[in-house]
């Protein structure tokens, strides 16, 4: 092996980095390190001028192994990777040090942060002189596309791929296409009829030549990688179909809060009382009327139910505030004599056009009262005393302390947003993680919002966290768009990072088979040896671990370079260097 | 600071869970503009306010009950009173919800409900009424003059009679049968009579608003030596209006007070010194009565025209609403005023035909004005404004010794 | 001075190293004692890496993985479970306290348990006190190469 001639950049990233980590004693004291030939540090490593000085260093140092400290390498490995490209340098031969996300943002001595961050980049440098050139494996890309889910989100998706002539399999686990938004009214804030929206779309799709849909049907399992994936249907759990194609784009949207869990609300138990679900139908049959069939004079429209409480969800639905607005103004319309109560946490109406929604619902005589919507959740009663009201809703109005009690005839439950309950299975399918609240999660919240981290599989609408139409509408699109790029181009480039058996190590043990999660790895009983297919590995290395021999590399990740690293991460604090 | 805080604390403990009133806005809607829909409770309204402290956050506190129907709060509160209206508030409402109008129109409300007898709604609610109400009570009153008191057909037939040697009409001789004296005596019976009347509703209604905002008021226990202690808060401020003076802008204060002084010494002159005051003879222009005519004339006129010119330009955000009642209330004080300089004028010009009719009608107008005005409309806030500051520090009183006493209970 | 250990930590890249960037991003605070290593798997954890960590010195090692039955590679994070409770009982044997190891399960969202995480061990290993394992080796490799001839080595390596 050629003798490793390494360059270091440590990036200050403005200040983000330079303030806690000293930045300039690093790159001092690294360059006394053996073969490291370079070391720099410099404001913004990730911009044009900091790509350009690593491209430069290469070309006039010969340099063969690069190491950025900066900030984590699942923002910006790949920009580096590229930059060692353009300089004609294999982009393995390259290492980051997280001394931003994994220091400066998280400690807050100084010293201590900069002896830590030293004794990453030392770990790096260590590493980096085990990298090897790898060559990247080029993959067909198959131009159909499946979306799972025909909500808002799968209908828009499905309908941008098959006008550009490519095919799309729509797979809906319902007997009707539209999702939730099937049951809505009209959309706020322009109280435009979701119908108009909606139904067309239905229409196209039924009748598009590209656009095969299954209903009924739910995903089970799907093979394979990105341009290449394959699955079985079954729908009505009777005909069997085998689809394959390139990319995947889940859009299973949300599932309704189910209000019967908070004891406050009495939900179940006073008839009256009803989600907003409930109230959307009464809505859109345009008869609003209480169990009992009268007319109701006082109204109360409570948000925030399961939603931004410790004790159910935590996070806020993001659709309810806006949608509340929606109902006091059609209610206005509807019984312009009735008193409207719009019981709110905080009100947060955000958006275009939707704080003027805000201002213009305000001023058409609807009462707001404010609770705290973490601690003292206001409670419905029925009134047994007077007979000219049904119930009492008891609230300790926040802005002005008062405890309150306010007679009314029918309560909206402002229901909020839930994953849905196969979220998990729908996960495990198509290799894609969940947060906390099993909501999908994005490759990166920021820079890369609609991909995951499983190649050709993205995530569109409420599926990834509750979100109103023009936010899921333009999430689709952008998802859109990066399918039909890849399509356009054809194929895509894919990681090697996957295990390797030595033939003359391998014992032919077959423990290796055993732990594959992919199997992945075949045993050829002429060699004795196992063989790993490289399409079906994925590189998690646990075959690499488990090999008692040590006959499996895992390629990237391989014993020698950890071992290196976690020598050069321990180096530091014993002064060897 | 902490302890005030605590006192809010009390009383939210103390206070029974209160019951919305979901027909309330529309029965205050009657008593001027109403666009409390505007207000978003930012509170810019109570911070830019001088008068404004903890305990008594006008405006803001005021509308929230309003927005939200609670009655029973404001029907026990004083804010609406210890506010002046200035404006600062509606000028500073980034919603142009003119809280300064509120409030005015929270004081209609309110004297209406201190009234028992009804009038003040009707009068306040209905221009029929209203109207109706001094039409009639005019013309009893030209009635009784023409049929008890008609002027001496020698009036007309030898003006010159009626004149007294300072070239001034004898006002009070000019009815045949009935002296000089004896007429004062009538007028001044007629005077007491009305005083009176006004007087005991007037004060039968400050009963009333003094039940409503202490002895309903469970929260709070007046010490008892405070009604005696703040006692001269009423009177001080009856006086000086000093509170007016604590706004921002203060030639309203100024103008108010000319006001008020003007038509408090005419009211004394007419009723108390009436027959000091309504005489034959002509004093020099030096003497005590026509000074102190000449001040309240010129108090009353100055912020007549004001008022008058400011509501029909629409200056400040303070004129822009004018209700109905705050035009009948210029235009009869007007009225009053010109009626009365026109007496003089005629009197001392030896006219008596012309002075004996103007007296009349000076009459017809001043006591109806007197009657509706003072017990049942605009002119209360004369006796509801100082007495509420009153009950106001009484409520303060309170509120002290209930942080005294928690903090006793806490150390 | 007071005694700061050294931690060397695994972390998957799926959940637990994208957990750690979460807490980095939250600028949530944590002791400066963990030194985070990624893999690509929690069952990439090679028992010889932990070793190795103890070997250079560390006085505790971490290995982060996903929850059950979120494993990216769908359950990479059981056999680490089942490499980490050998593990255990070995290191005990080697006379190393069985604090200074620990598996934990963080999620890409949880970067406030991590950094919890990160303080609770740190101060566990504080009041364990350094463990050493560097010195004695050292100490004891130093004395065998003076007592043992280098043949001797080779001849036991042939035997092996």
């Amino acid at each position: 092996m050629e003798e490793p001639r390494i360059g270091v950049y440590i990036c200050w990233c403005g200040t983000n980095i330079a303030k806690m980590v000293d930045v300039e004693y690093i790159a001092e004291e690294v360059k006394k390190l053996q073969n490291v030939v370079v070391s720099r540090n410099y404001k913004y490593m990730c911009s044009d001028p900091g790509q350009d000085l690593i491209i430069k260093d290469i070309k006039e140092n010969n340099l063969n192994r690069i190491v950025v400290s900066a900030c984590s390498p699942r923002i910006h490995e790949l920009t580096f990777r590229k930059a060692l490209e353009n300089a004609g340098l294999n982009s393995y031969l390259f290492e980051m040090a997280n001394i931003r996300e994994h220091v400066s943002w998280v400690h807050t001595d100084r010293k201590e942060a900069t002896e830590k961050a030293k004794s990453l980049v030392m770990a790096a440098i260590k590493r980096v002189g085990f990298h090897e050139s790898l060559a990247k494996r080029s993959v067909e890309i198959n131009p159909a596309s499946l979306i799972i889910g025909g909500g808002i989100a799968g209908l828009t998706a499905a309908l941008e791929i098959a006008d550009t002539g490519k095919q799309v399999y729509l797979i809906e686990k319902k007997n009707s296409l539209g999702g939730n938004l099937a049951f809505v009214d009209l959309s706020f804030p322009d109280l435009s009829s979701v119908k108009q929206i909606l139904d067309p779309k239905i229409e196209k799709i039924n009748k598009h030549p590209n656009i095969k849909v299954f209903l009924n049907t739910e995903i089970d399992e799907i093979f394979g990688y990105v341009g290449n994936f394959e699955t079985k249907l079954f729908e009505n759990t009777k005909s069997e179909e085998t689809l394959k194609f390139g990319n995947i784009i889940v859009a299973t949207g949300l599932k309704p809060f189910d209000p019967s869990v908070i004891p406050e609300y009495a939900y179940g138990k006073l008839p009256d009382v009803i989600t907003s679900i409930e109230f959307e139908k009464m809505l859109k049959e345009g008869i609003i009327r209480t169990k009992a069939g009268k007319e109701p004079k006082n109204i109360g429209i409570i948000h925030c139910v399961g939603s931004r409480n410790n004790k159910y969800n935590e996070y806020c639905s993001r659709t309810c505030c806006a949608t509340g607005l929606k109902y006091a103004n059609q209610l206005r319309d509807a019984l312009p004599e009735a008193g409207i109560y719009e019981l709110y946490g905080d009100m947060r109406v955000f958006g275009k056009g939707c704080e003027e929604f805000y201002t213009q619902t305000s001023r058409k005589d609807i009462v707001f009262m404010m609770f705290d919507q973490r601690n003292d959740l206001p409670k419905i009663k029925a009134n047994t005393s007077k007979k000219d009201f049904n119930m009492i809703i008891e609230i300790n109005e926040k802005l002005s302390g008062e405890e309150l009690n306010i007679p009314v005839d029918m309560v909206v439950l402002m229901v909020g947003a839930q994953a849905q309950d196969n979220a998990k299975d729908i996960s495990h399918a198509v290799g894609i993680s969940m947060c906390g609240n099993a909501f999908y999660i994005e490759r990166h919240p920021k820079l890369d919002p609609v991909a995951t981290t499983t190649d050709g599989v993205y995530i569109v609408g409420s599926c990834q966290g509750p979100k109103g139409i023009i936010d899921s509408v333009s999430q689709t699109r952008a998802a859109v768009s990066r399918i039909l790029g890849t399509i356009a181009k054809g194929s895509v480039q894919v990681e090697v990072t996957t295990a390797v058996v030595n033939e003359d190590v391998c014992c032919g043990c077959q423990t290796c088979i055993s732990v594959c999660p992919y199997t992945a790895i075949s045993f050829n009983p002429e060699k004795n040896i196992s063989v790993v297919n490289e399409v079906l590995c994925k590189g998690c290395g646990t075959c690499g671990s488990a090999c008692p021999t040590g006959a499996i590399r895992s390629r990237h990740f391989t014993d020698l370079q950890i071992l290196s690293q976690i020598e050069g991460i321990m180096s530091l604090e014993l002064e060897e260097v | 600071m902490k302890n005030e805080l605590k006192i809010f604390k009390n009383n939210g403990e103390q206070k029974m869970r209160q019951t919305v009133n979901t027909k309330f806005k529309q029965e205050l809607k009657e008593f001027g503009v109403g666009n409390w829909n505007a207000c978003f409770n930012c509170g810019n309204c109570t911070a830019i306010c001088g008068l404004t402290e903890n305990g008594f956050l006008f405006p803001r506190k005021s509308i929230q009950s309003i927005q939200m129907g609670l009655k029973e709060n404001l029907e026990k509160s004083v804010d609406p009173w210890l506010c002046y209206y200035c404006g600062e508030c509606s000028d500073t409402c980034p919603r142009d919800a003119n809280p300064g109008e509120l409030m005015m129109s929270l004081r209609r409300y309110l004297t209406s409900t201190y009234d028992w007898t009804g009038l003040s709604k009707k009068f306040y609610t209905s221009k029929f009424w209203e109207i109706g109400f001094i039409a009639f009570f005019g013309a009893a009153i030209i009635a009784a003059f023409l049929i008890f008191l008609p002027p001496s057909q020698r009036v007309y037939s030898n003006p010159e009679a009626f004149v007294n040697d300072q070239g001034g009409v004898m006002i009070n001789s000019m009815v045949d049968g009935i002296s000089s004296t004896q007429f004062i005596k009538i007028i001044e019976y007629g005077d007491w009579t009305m005083a009176i009347i006004v007087a005991l509703l007037l004060i039968s209604n400050i009963f009333r608003m003094f039940y409503k905002v202490i002895l309903k008021d469970k929260s709070i226990h007046i010490p008892f030596f405070a009604y005696f202690t703040e006692f001269f808060q009423l009177i001080y401020n009856f006086l000086t209006q000093a509170r007016f003076s604590k706004c921002e802008k203060k030639s309203y204060w100024v103008g108010h007070l000319l006001l008020m002084t003007g038509y408090t010494i005419m009211f004394m002159v007419i009723v108390v010194l009436l027959p000091e005051f309504q005489i034959e003879e002509v004093k020099p222009w030096y003497h005590w009565q026509r000074i102190l005519g000449y001040y309240a004339t010129f108090g009353i006129l100055y912020f007549l025209i004001i008022a008058a010119i400011e509501r029909l330009r629409k200056s400040d955000i303070k004129f822009k609403f004018s209700h109905e009642s705050d035009w009948l209330f210029i235009i009869m004080l007007g009225l009053t005023t010109i009626t009365g300089i026109l007496i003089n004028i005629f009197r001392l010009a030896g006219m008596p035909v012309l002075t004996y009719y103007m007296f009349v009608l000076h009459l017809a107008i001043l006591v109806p004005m007197i009657i509706v005005e003072v017990p049942f409309s605009k002119w209360s806030h004369l006796a509801y404004r100082p007495f509420a500051i009153y009950f106001a520090k009484l409520k303060k009183a309170s509120y002290a010794q209930q942080a005294i006493k928690s903090q006793l209970l806490t150390t | 001075m007071s005694f700061e250990p050294k931690i060397v930590s695994f972390l998957c890249n799926w959940c637990s190293y994208t957990g750690a960037d979460l807490a980095g991003t939250s600028r949530m605070k944590y002791a400066a004692n963990i030194r985070i290593i990624r893999v690509m798997c929690s069952g990439r954890v090679d028992p010889t890496f932990v070793l190795k960590a103890f070997r250079e010195g560390a006085d505790g090692v971490l290995i982060c993985g996903c929850h059950p039955g979120d494993c990216h590679y769908h359950e990479g994070n059981y056999k680490c479970l089942r490499r980490y409770k050998l593990l255990t009982k070995y290191i005990k044997q080697m006379g190393i306290d069985d604090k200074r190891l620990r598996l934990e399960w963080i999620s890409a969202s949880e970067g406030k348990q991590f950094a919890e995480l990160a303080n609770e061990m740190a101060e566990t290993l504080r009041n364990l006190g350094p463990a050493n394992i560097k010195d004695k080796l050292d100490f004891f490799q130093k004395t065998k190469s003076v007592n043992e001839d280098e043949n001797v080595e080779k001849e036991k390596m042939e035997a092996i």
